[in-house]
């Protein structure tokens, strides 16, 4: 009779006796802990009966087995005052709780939440009423409960909600999520497993592996149509990963990765459409990840060096500066192009570091020459995330090398500017504040060029060497150059040209107003030891460095 | 109190296939459905259908003009929905039409429509919207014309 009103009780019970074997589980428990396979048997062991609870991550599952045990031998820490205290224990795992109670020589009991619908909510995401992480992990786990089981799983992630999310408002973004999820919910066939994983990520499961693509191709037409949300018109899109079981992955863990890969590379390519994983996705993971790995060990192990490339003055032939590069040399790899690694970098934020380690070196390099030559660094927009932090670093490599302000120019790219305008032009004032110069790099491969020019009075502007490559053939180069110098001049800029690299450029970039120029015509980038030989050879300039007389003007 | 009045016109490619026929009949079935449904939700408009396209606008109050605009962009049988204006409006432009039907597949393709759809769908010019809307309201009436003759 007990055992028949313990099974069918709304709330979730679990009986094990002292031998912790099981007693029994009822369905309520068995639906809120995420039961994988058939119903357990009387006299299953509590670890076998824990791995089939797909709801619990290993970590939960190992707190129920000790505090299981600790109950049973007595030991379990009375509270003060408490007798019965000794006889119980709560488990909250985030959205649920547990509460192991010892049965006087009986054995003990787990009960799961407090009533109500707290079991169900557990499993749920409360603004769109789909499953919720949880829910999907269990899910996940009884889709490939063995071997051989079929499965695909979609993973998605909106395009532009945050945009429509920071534009609109949190409500109008939740309004637009629960439209989402009316969507997925309508494409879908019974069986499916749809739920949110948090934010703007959705997962489907399929318990077949055929099937997501023709999905996936839907999905990404009806989430990209048009959204009427509180009285806005919402246009977003959808990036979707695909990974099948048992081809991609038989276990629950690999196959989110690999869908996740495929979501990544779906990105990568423009978003707005479904990629299936695909196994050179792992290599090429995999690749990134030993960069990584070697990339967190390079400045340790004294990898990277600055080359310096001399910055020249057109009107007096004379060394100005020099641009410190820099280059990654590998035991295996061998020189490791920056292209390659400054975007991992920066993705990783290991740019911060590395990034304070060049501008120590420069310094540190810029304060053995003659005091005429300033040294040119080129600083990562991630950097400028943290202001405080890079000012720091600037007045330590300065003070470090007791080099001052006005030696030292900072050279940024024009997507620095795309990020927190208000915040960043802070920064390069607090910069210009200390002496220190302030350069566009790479001008004219960005966007918005001339509107960024009037937000800050940069120092120098450096055309991007595609229009100096571009000087000698029919196509607009020349007139870019001319233009640039000429804007250049008008805002009291100097200008250098990069990549020079042949006598007629040269000529050109001094005919058409170039005040300044670099590339390999005057020099490839050297080593630090070699740019006393470098200066023996290339005259450095006589007039002392200051604000107020421009470079070549 | 009264909701406000809201209207949305949009113009998307239609996926039907078959002998016209056939497509005449979908669409008269889906007219109809939608007829019973607006009428309950207090919303009218217009249908133009013309190059394999639909232009549809829909006016009533905001929460019914999103609820039938969301059910419809779950079908099927059409895609690429661009929508060409949504807001506020003072006035009902169809009033008497829950949900009127201009245009006959099969019928002289009508140049005007022709040019506002390419429109519609190169990018999404201001003008647009009202062009359709003038385009549906000439259709309407001559539809009515036809109706009374």
């Amino acid at each position: 009779m007990l055992r028949a009103a313990l099974l069918g009780l709304a709330d979730g019970v679990i009986l094990f006796d002292p031998g912790l074997r099981l007693i029994l589980c009822n369905a309520a428990a068995r639906h809120r802990l995420g039961w994988v396979g058939a119903p357990p048997r009387r006299g299953l062991t509590l670890a076998s009966w824990l791995d089939h609870a797909g709801g619990l991550d290993p970590a939960e599952r190992s707190v129920i087995r000790e505090h299981c045990a600790a109950l049973l031998a007595g030991d379990a820490a009375p509270a003060p005052g408490r007798d019965s205290a000794a006889a119980e224990k709560d488990l909250a795992f985030g959205d649920f709780t547990l509460r192991l109670r010892r049965l006087d020589g009986q054995g003990i009991m787990i009960s799961l939440a407090t009533g109500g619908d707290d079991g169900e909510a557990a499993l749920r995401d409360p603004l769109t009423g789909l499953g919720n992480r949880r829910a999907f992990q269990a899910a996940l786990a009884a889709a490939l409960a063995r071997a051989e089981s079929e499965a695909a799983l979609l993973l998605l992630d909106l395009d532009r909600f945050k945009h429509v999310n920071d534009s609109l408002g949190h409500p109008v973004g939740d309004a637009l999520l629960r439209l989402v999820a009316q969507r997925l919910r309508a494409s879908l066939r019974a069986g499916d497993t749809l739920v949110r994983l948090g934010g703007d990520e959705f997962a489907i499961l399929l318990p077949r592996a055929e099937g997501a693509e023709p999905l996936a191709e839907r999905l990404v037409d009806l989430l990209s149509r048009p959204y009427l949300v509180e009285g806005h018109l919402a246009n977003i899109g959808v990036s979707i990963g695909i990974a099948r079981a048992p081809a991609d992955a038989t276990e629950g863990g690999m196959l989110l990765r690999r869908a996740d890969l495929a979501l990544y590379a779906a990105k990568a390519a423009g978003r707005r459409q479904f990629c299936r994983f695909r196994p050179e996705m792992d290599a090429r993971a995999q690749a990134r990840q030993a960069l990584e790995t070697d990339l967190r060990r390079a400045v340790a192990l004294g990898q990277f060096h600055l080359y310096y490339q001399p910055l020249l003055e057109v009107a007096s032939g004379a060394v100005i500066g020099f641009e410190a590069l820099l280059r990654w040399a590998h035991p295996t790899r061998g020189m490791v192009s920056p292209t390659e690694f400054i975007p991992l970098a920066e993705e990783v934020g290991l740019i911060v570091p590395i990034g304070e380690w060049v501008l120590r070196q420069a310094c540190r390099a810029a304060a053995s020459w003659p005091e005429t030559v300033l040294v040119a660094v080129n600083v990562s927009p991630v950097q400028f995330a943290d202001g405080a932090r890079l000012l720091r670093a600037v007045d330590e490599a300065l003070a470090g090398a007791g080099l001052s302000g006005m030696r030292l120019e900072i050279e940024i790219t024009e997507s620095v500017l795309l990020h927190d305008a208000a915040e960043t032009l802070a920064i390069l004032h607090d910069l210009r504040g200390r002496g220190v110069r302030i350069a566009m790099d790479d001008f004219g491969t960005g966007y918005s060029s001339l509107s960024q020019l009037r937000s800050f009075p940069f120092d120098k502007i450096k055309i991007d060497r595609s229009f100096v490559s571009e000087i000698e053939g029919q196509s607009g180069g020349k007139a870019v150059v001319r233009a640039i110098a000429a804007l250049g001049a008008s805002l009291g800029m100097t200008v250098t040209v990069e990549g020079v690299e042949t006598e007629a450029q040269a000529h050109f970039v001094a005919s058409s107003g170039g005040h300044q120029m670099q590339g390999y015509l005057i020099s490839r980038p050297v080593p630090a030891d070699d740019v006393a030989a470098l200066l023996a050879r290339l005259p450095a300039r006589t007039a002392r460095l200051s604000h107020e007389t421009r470079d070549g003007i | 109190m009264k909701q406000e009045l809201y209207r949305v016109v949009y113009c998307s490619r239609v996926r039907l296939s078959g002998p016209p026929a056939g497509i005449v009949g979908h669409l008269r079935h889906i007219l109809a459905t939608s007829r019973r449904n607006n009428v309950r939700a207090d919303i009218s408009g217009a249908l133009l259908f013309a190059n394999n396209c639909f232009a549809q606008t829909l006016e009533g109050p905001r929460v019914e003009v999103e609820r039938c605009f969301e059910r419809i962009q779950n079908d099927p049988r059409h895609s690429d929905v661009t929508v060409l204006e949504f807001g506020p409006a003072s006035a009902r432009e169809f009033p008497k039409w829950s949900m009127g039907f201009a245009g006959e597949p099969g019928a002289a393709h009508d140049p005007l429509a022709f040019v506002v759809f390419e429109g519609a769908f190169a990018g999404e010019r201001p003008e647009s919207g009202s062009a359709v809307l003038g385009l549906l309201h000439g259709l309407v009436r001559r539809e009515e014309a036809w109706a009374l003759a």
